[in-house]
């Protein structure tokens, strides 16, 4: 992917398999959440292509993507902060369904729909918080929201975007535990810089350097490899001759 | 919602409001709750004509017109977040076309002639929102919101100029006079008393209408748009979709005013498309309140009431006085009235408590 | 042919006055995000102290200057009482300039009536070079002359100077330059001012050409807007671009085509909005 003079993302290539947990770490900068916004189709990828389920999505404009089972969570929160938690969700919710094109049907007369936003927010914890206005809640709270956000869509491919950024180490520990009681039925692919959440989750890990991926492997495999620590501890520049690739 | 009689509720205008237009919505409450003051209000409109010298049910016919054209503009500005300009094109755009289709192709059942003109302005919408939405919107880059503004702009101005050009169809920069009097059909003669009356029922349908779309699956949607369209668009929303179809329901709402504007003062001119009557809109929008639902009619009863004063007393110095209610607005109530109102209802009712 | 000549004179010293009027607001806009819409009723207001001056004291240049003048401290008036405290409030400005800006106009109604104005130009300016059968206006040349004065100071001050590095940076981002020591509030307090006295200066030397009445500043506005769309913001050059492409398409349609010439502003507005809306010359924003 080239901005212009700069190539943020080179040769990354890879296969997620369903079900499957991936992390997606490295350094910042490292062009991680540009290959998100090429894989969401907020950016179009200068070469190269985004299948999913075998369809060639690379040229899908971004709400059809979320039609086909792909959804997303953004590492700055985005939500709707003038709307309360019950009407974010209701929103939410509606995005893939027919019904929200319906120009005279009143939607918090709806109690299929409510009935639905209920059962979201009562997984998640956020059922008392139901009629508060966004803007008002606390950031952990918010995190939450952000993520039942994008299963609200029911997709089968969930990107996270560093999920648990800026929680305390007790929040994080929730939002990791929930990612593993996701089900066998979403394959998730997240960037991470908690290594706890990364080890607590991932199955495969992929380390993306200057836009490269410098090396993948199972957890016990990142956690014992030297590259790892000296690209994020700065030590290690570039790949060089001695960049090595797993394959898991 | 809030309603002149507004009742008492919760009300949060958004702890330091960035834009003009973001704040928090109440809820619709109950239908009792609504219903009840609404019911009570168009009563009182209902009744007033009788025992109110005439000039009086005039003006408020013309509030009534105003309010709807005011409240047309607030679904693309406050439940959109559309901030259009030119809102007047699809008004005059509406008057004109009623008008010529009475006086130049000679229909003049009032409803053949108010569907016509909806058409109308429906199309002249559609067509001008592809190039306004170039300009606004996620899809559109990094933008700038004046450039949608100045696009609507320009939109009031080509068809002021327009409608100054082909003066055999517009009559040019002398307008179009001699409208009759609306013809309902079955020789019901529409005297202008009784206009006040069509024009409530007219205005009432339209309010209707409104109301369930700005809370029906496709309005929250809207509000989503315009709290964060990205985040629409990440959720399976094509947003463009909604701010095309929201921009041509808000000018046949427009449009539908514009209509009644054309039969009410019976003479029409270009400047009914130019900037001046889009400030109009505008004025009303935001000295009602973004933020609620029937803020702009509230607005329009003190547009419409200061300037038949002003007429009265201070005609020449009209403009300077319309400025003013912008200004004072900004510096004084920057919420608008309809938030105003509410939250000294609040106060009243909690002083009468203790 | 050669009264194409003639014609191409009037568009040039038409746009040169479309750029005074458009440059102050580039400079305001474009610079510090301030969308001041009163600006068309500033150029009128500035054409008729100016007017003022010329009845009451007879001198044409001491008009310029007291116009400039009257029409800065007006411009610093608004900024300090209104324009300062809806920082970054993009329609709160709006609707405030668009209020004062009917109050302006009915101002200088209310003062000095509802004709229109005629401003006599200065004895020197008067009259016509005749060049191989055709009459040029002096006035008009001094215009474009004068236009081109200010368009390379503005550029020169752009490009050339401190001044214009920090108002660039200014406009990349402002926190950094303030972060950097500059005294933002004084440059931008500056940057207004200016705009506003070019608008004033502009009105007086261009109502020899375009007259005055009340009701000008409308018309005023919305061209300031087209002119900036369509050259892009952010670069004096794309001003002057917008001016030229508008005041000559307007005043060769005006000569030629008539009827139509109203419309070509507009026309050429939309068609820039829908293929290349930064403007001709103007910072990348799409």
């Amino acid at each position: 992917m080239r901005f212009g003079g700069l190539t943020a993302v080179k040769d990354v290539s890879f296969c997620l398999e369903p079900g499957e947990r991936v992390a997606l770490i490295g350094p910042n900068g490292a062009g991680k959440t540009t290959l998100f916004n090429v894989l969401t189709g907020q950016l179009k990828p200068s070469s190269g292509g985004v299948f999913l389920k075998g369809h060639d999505i690379t040229r899908h404009k971004v709400y059809a993507r979320t039609h086909l089972g792909m959804a997303r969570s953004f590492q700055i929160t985005s939500l709707f902060p003038n709307q309360t938690v019950r009407v974010n969700t209701l929103i939410a919710l509606q995005g893939t369904k027919k019904g929200r094109y319906n120009l005279l049907r009143r939607l918090l007369g709806d109690r299929h729909m409510q009935a639905a936003a209920q059962a979201l927010l009562e997984s998640a914890d956020l059922w008392e918080l139901r009629e508060e206005v966004v803007s008002s809640l606390a950031y952990g709270q918010q995190r939450k929201l952000e993520i039942v956000l994008s299963l609200a869509s029911d997709p089968e491919l969930l990107l996270l975007d560093e999920p648990s950024c800026g929680l305390t180490a007790t929040e994080s520990a929730e939002i990791t535990s929930r990612i593993r009681d996701l089900g066998a039925k979403i394959t998730v692919l997240m960037i991470a810089h908690d290594m706890d959440l990364v080890f607590g989750v991932a199955e495969r890990v992929m380390l993306l350097h200057y836009g490269e991926i410098a090396c993948e492997g199972t957890c016990d495999e990142i956690r014992a490899n030297p590259i790892v620590r000296d690209i994020y501890l700065g030590t290690r520049k570039s790949l060089g001759a001695g960049g090595v690739v797993h394959r898991a | 919602m809030v309603r002149r009689s507004a009742e008492p509720g919760r009300v949060d205008a958004g702890p330091g409001e960035k834009a003009l237009t973001s704040g928090t919505r109440r809820a619709p409450r109950s239908l009792i709750e609504i219903g009840l003051p609404v019911v009570v209000m168009s009563v009182i409109v209902l009744v007033l004509p009788t025992f109110l010298p005439a000039f009086v049910s005039s003006q408020i016919t013309k509030m009534m017109i105003y309010g709807l054209f005011g409240m047309s503009l607030n679904i693309i500005w406050g439940y959109a977040g559309i901030p259009s300009f030119g809102h007047a094109a699809f008004f005059g755009a509406g008057a004109y076309a009623s008008a010529i289709f009475i006086l130049k192709v000679g229909i003049t059942n009032f409803w053949l002639n108010l569907l016509l003109a909806i058409v109308a302005t429906a199309v002249i919408a559609a067509i001008l929102g592809v190039p306004a939405f170039r300009v606004f919107g996620v899809g559109a880059g990094n933008t700038n919101p004046i450039y949608f503004l100045l696009a609507t702009i320009a939109f009031g101005e080509l068809l002021s100029r327009l409608a100054i050009a082909v003066r055999p169809v517009t009559g040019g920069s002398t307008g179009l006079s001699g409208i009759p009097e609306p013809d309902l059909g079955f020789g019901f003669r529409i005297t202008s008393f009784r206009y006040y009356y069509l024009v409530f029922v007219i205005v009432v349908i339209c309010l209707f209408i409104m109301y369930r779309v700005v809370n029906s699956h496709y309005g929250y949607a809207l509000r989503g748009v315009h709290d964060n369209e990205r985040r629409m668009q990440a959720l399976g929303y094509n947003t463009w979709l909604y701010k095309y179809t929201a921009w041509i329901i808000a000018a046949v709402f427009g449009g539908v005013a514009g209509v009644l504007f054309a039969y009410y003062g019976k003479t029409l001119v270009p400047n009914t498309f130019a900037m001046i009557t889009s400030d109009i809109a505008f004025l009303l929008v935001i000295m009602g309140s973004t933020t609620t639902f029937f803020g702009p009619l509230l607005a329009s009863v003190v547009y419409v009431g200061v300037e038949y004063a002003a007429s009265l007393y201070l005609r020449d110095r009209w403009p300077l006085i319309f400025g003013a209610m912008f200004v004072i607005t900004i510096m004084l109530i920057p919420e608008g009235l309809g938030v105003w109102i509410l939250k000294l209802w609040k106060k009243v009712i909690r002083g009468a408590a203790t | 042919m050669s009264v194409a000549l003639v014609t191409g004179l009037n568009g040039l010293s038409y746009a040169f006055i479309l750029f005074l009027l458009a440059a102050g607001f580039s400079l305001t806009f474009g610079v510090m995000g301030v969308l001041n819409l009163t600006h068309g009723a500033l150029f009128v207001l500035g054409a008729y102290i100016g007017l003022q001056v010329v009845d009451s004291l007879g001198w044409f240049w001491l008009a310029v200057l007291l116009a400039a003048v009257a029409l800065g401290i007006i411009g610093l008036l608004l900024y300090f009482f209104f324009l300062k405290r809806l920082y970054n409030k993009v329609p709160e400005q709006a609707v405030l300039t668009i209020g004062l800006g009917y109050m302006f106009a009915n101002v200088i109604l209310w003062i000095w009536g509802p004709r229109a104005q005629n401003m006599q130009k200065p004895e020197i300016l008067s009259g016509a070079l005749e060049i191989g059968g055709l009459s040029f206006p002096i006035y008009r040349i001094f215009i474009c002359g004068i236009g081109l004065l200010i368009l390379a100071l503005l550029w020169w001050i752009q490009d050339r100077t401190r001044w214009g590095a920090i108002i660039r940076a200014g406009m990349d981002n402002k926190e950094m330059t303030v972060a950097l020591g500059v005294n933002y509030g004084l440059v931008s307090t500056l940057v207004f001012v200016l705009g506003v006295l070019l608008a004033g200066a502009g009105g007086v030397l261009g109502a020899p050409i375009v007259g005055a009445f009340p009701q000008m500043g409308d018309n005023l506005l919305l061209l300031t807007l087209i002119v900036v769309v369509v050259g892009g913001t952010g670069y004096i050059q794309g001003t002057m671009l917008g001016a030229l492409v508008i005041g000559l398409l307007d005043t060769f349609g005006k000569a030629y085509v008539p009827k139509a010439a109203m419309f070509f502003a507009y026309i050429v507005f939309l068609i820039i909005l829908l293929v290349r809306p930064s403007g001709l010359i103007g910072r990348r924003i799409f």
